[in-house]
């Protein structure tokens, strides 16, 4: 028993590593076959990702998998096992597409090879139980998808964007290399159990300058996750990778790209023993979510416009994590994994109906949100803003009352709350104006689908909160360790109250009075959209950096005479 | 003691001595340039360990470590604007030879720093052996010359993918140990300057592949590597990442 108990979280892994040199290996003989084979073990994998799920569960506790060397270890907890589900699931999916979709290809299976050894390299980084393991994941997928993301390797642009990736992912890397180093020099293990339990009873190890080592190790640990996930303002190769074969833009926007989240989560009892990191994770992940989205808004490519929305879904997974619910991004990651998955390898398909017909409805829901033809209002203005400031304040603080009755002591919970409060209040006020034969039932069936997504999810969520963090310690004391003066936070969220209340009171005058963004305010908004459709100069920087370290390089190769 | 110290210097490459070793590089061809690669560090080592017999008070000063350092990153940065695949691999080993300083200087084996220099030079000298067969075929080995080996010649472009993972120092092979090995060593300065240095390995690699994997194919007609001239190479690269993760890996 305890040998299989040891055996099946590496399965998955071994399975895909295996699937890679058969492909490689019998590519001439089984020609197009080669799917096939990658296919079969490619369900395989995920079959073992499911056993190995239901024995977590069985057993209910962690099992840290050692290899008789210093690393190499694998670590059987929640976490790993839920992240391996979700990416040989995915990887399932995508090898399946990939089939039919890469049949007229070149290289078809270099492809399936490559796809093999991503799905090895992102289970081997979700299952590491050591600091060596992680490193050799996270360096490793980093790789692969270079070689993925340029595998039509007749494109230019596809290459240029898959080193921009390259690059970043690379820069990326060192933070982690820093913090596992600095995490063995100050407790000599590089184990994940016995290292959390050491930092859990020696959390006031210094480093640099006498900083405190949780501090600088979180910092360091959250700027690796950064640049991983296409945080601001390492975010600009993400909208690209669209260069990169269909498949790959699912599986990274599913999968890789929400390792962030993941990484986050593996440190987070030492997150526990943090004061000011997990404040900036908030703010790079709040502005990375208002960027990502006011970006998407300005794309006309439907594909771009999906990797803008992955960056700004990455902003909030982050801000999740910032308040110190690091549970919810995990289900967040999920949610966005397979919605995200689903919408690239249903993008083909919906260009190609957009060419036959235009697909316009034609309904009452397009004429109102499209065509933004609203009825004329049929209840009094002050009436409808109650209805919808009230109902959804109502069903989240009735909802989370209900599995936890001291959430209003959590300033992270607080914060969710209101941007659940404010979601909900949007959707409530945006669609009471929808045309309907009967107003009352519309309005009813509307409040019911936010009472159902919100008590549905407010359980959902407590459950997998339940589920990651058994040991409730942690979980609350990454409440704490994101919280900040009760003076601040009450400013705080004044300042969102101002900021969402102007938003709206903009938006009602900018439709009510169209003139008043004429003259000046015109040309202001003319040069924030330049700003915006040039993403914010980001990439130019970047390109000026790299001319200018090019430059000294090759000066310093023509002064040395190239010896 | 000076003097012993110039001498290693010049054998386990520092600037400007290493000018020496790659100037030497390029005026040899084939085996020999292989050869030179695999023995002229080992010597480096040998006169290091064999110096504190002559010299009973020989130590390495911490300036060495700087020197060394200082002479890895600039070899590092020269090589983002390298385009002949042979002068890349001689300067890639400069720069990386030049952190095994570092490992001496803070009490490493003899034997740690002979498996460092040799977990580097391998990959390196296999680099000059591909060198050799693009030479061959395409008359020269510069990167951006003939490109879309990947779809051309596919194992050429595999196994010069693999050796350049296993010079950049990526995971499975010995480099990537070595390098956390010398992390875990050096004060966070020398740590800083090493990941930049890394970092640097990275992008010059990952420029020279676009040059020779990537691009458009030519339409040469000169033969792939033979399969068991490939199925050499990638027994080499597999043998060293063993040795590495048995001798490197498990020793960290």
């Amino acid at each position: 028993m305890n040998i299989t108990a040891n055996l099946i979280p590496a399965l998955p892994i071994v399975l895909s590593l295996l699937s890679a040199v058969m492909a490689t290996a019998f590519s001439s003989r089984l020609q197009r076959r080669v799917a096939r084979l990658s296919v079969t073990f490619s369900a395989l994998a995920f079959a073992a990702t499911l056993v190995s799920l239901a024995l977590y569960l069985g057993r209910g506790s962690v099992n840290w998998i050692g290899s008789g060397l210093l690393w190499g270890s694998l670590y059987h907890d929640a976490l790993s096992t839920i992240m391996s589900v979700l990416v040989a699931g995915i990887s399932l999916v995508v090898h399946v597409y990939s089939v039919r979709y890469m049949a007229e290809e070149a290289g078809y299976s270099r492809f399936f090879t490559l796809l093999d050894l991503m799905t090895a390299a992102i289970l081997l980084m979700v299952a590491s139980g050591d600091l060596v393991t992680l490193l050799v994941g996270w360096h490793l997928v980093g790789v692969v998808l270079y070689f993925l993301l340029g595998h039509d390797i007749s494109r230019k642009a596809a290459q240029r964007y898959a080193f921009w990736t390259f690059f970043t992912y690379r820069l990326g890397d060192l933070p982690l290399v820093l913090a596992a180093v600095l995490l063995y020099q100050a407790y000599g293990t590089l184990a994940f159990p016995e290292l959390f339990i050491r930092l859990t009873a020696h959390p006031d190890v210094t480093v640099l300058f006498g900083l405190p080592l949780p501090e600088v190790v979180g910092l360091l640990v959250a700027m690796a996750a950064f640049a991983r996930s296409a945080q601001f303002p390492l975010h600009n190769w993400l909208p690209y990778t669209m260069e990169g074969p269909t498949p790959v833009s699912a599986l990274m926007h599913a999968g890789i790209v929400n390792a962030g989240g993941f990484l986050l989560n593996r440190f987070a009892p030492m997150y526990v023993h943090t004061s000011s990191v997990l404040h900036l994770v908030f703010a790079v992940g709040l502005i990375t979510a208002i960027l990502g989205s006011v970006m998407m808004l300005t794309q006309n490519d439907i594909k771009k416009s999906l990797g803008y929305s992955t960056m700004g879904q990455m902003g909030f997974m982050f801000v999740e994590c910032g308040v110190g619910a690091f549970s919810l991004a995990i289900y967040h990651l999920i949610a966005h994994g397979l919605f995200k998955g689903t919408m690239f390898l249903g993008a083909g398909s919906v260009i190609g109906d957009a060419r036959r017909h235009d697909g316009v409805p034609h309904d009452d829901v397009y004429t109102f949100v499209v065509e933004r033809q609203p009825v004329p209002s049929r209840m009094p203005w002050v009436v409808a803003a109650v209805i919808t400031v009230v109902v959804p304040l109502v069903l989240l603080g009735l909802s989370h009352w209900l599995v936890s009755g001291n959430f209003v002591s959590q300033q992270g919970a607080v914060i969710l709350l209101f941007f659940g409060w404010v979601t909900g209040a949007q959707l409530l006020f945006a669609t009471h104006r929808l045309r309907a034969d009967s107003p009352l039932r519309l309005m009813s069936m509307i409040i019911l689908s936010l009472a159902i997504v919100v008590v549905g999810y407010t359980l959902i969520e407590h459950s997998f909160d339940y589920f990651l963090y058994p040991d409730r310690a942690i979980s609350a004391g990454l409440y704490v360790a994101a919280s900040v003066p009760l003076g601040v936070f009450d400013i705080l969220i004044g300042v969102l109250t101002a900021a969402v209340v102007l938003g709206w009171v903009a938006t009602y005058y900018t439709h009510a009075n169209r003139e008043m963004f004429s003259g000046r305010i015109a040309k202001l908004r003319l040069m924030l959209y330049s700003l915006i459709t040039r993403e914010f100069y980001v990439a130019d920087v970047y390109g000026r950096l790299n001319q200018i370290v090019l430059t000294i390089s090759r000066r310093l190769n023509m002064l040395l005479r190239w010896v | 003691m000076l003097a012993m110290l110039l001498l290693a210097a010049l054998f386990l490459p520092l600037y400007p001595l290493s000018a020496v070793h790659n100037a030497l590089f390029m005026r040899l061809n084939g085996l020999p340039r292989v050869l030179l690669l695999l023995i002229w560090p080992q010597i480096g080592v040998s006169l290091l360990y064999y110096a504190p017999k002559l010299i009973p008070a020989f130590t390495i000063p911490n300036e060495m470590v700087i020197w060394a350092t200082a002479s890895a990153a600039l070899y590092a940065l020269r090589l983002l604007t390298v385009r002949d695949l042979g002068l890349w691999a001689a300067m890639l080993a400069s720069s990386a030879l030049a952190l095994g300083w570092g490992l001496a200087a803070n009490g490493s084996s003899e034997q740690t720093l002979h498996l460092f220099v040799f977990g580097f030079s391998v990959p390196v000298a296999l680099l000059v052996l591909l060198a050799n067969q693009l030479t061959q075929r395409f008359g020269a080995a510069y990167a951006g010359l003939n490109g879309g080996l990947a779809i051309s010649h596919p194992r050429l472009s595999g196994m010069l993918v693999l050796c350049m993972l296993a010079a950049t120092a990526t995971p499975m092979f010995p480099g990537f140990f070595s390098m956390l090995k010398l992390l875990q060593i050096l004060d966070w300065g020398f740590g800083l300057a090493l990941l930049a240095i890394w970092l640097a390995w990275s992008w010059a690699g990952a420029l020279m592949l676009q040059g020779f994997v990537f691009g458009t194919p030519s339409m040469s007609k000169c033969g792939d590597l033979r399969t068991a001239g490939s199925l050499a190479y990638v027994l080499v690269l597999l043998g060293l990442s063993i040795a590495g993760l048995i001798l490197m890996g498990g020793s960290l």
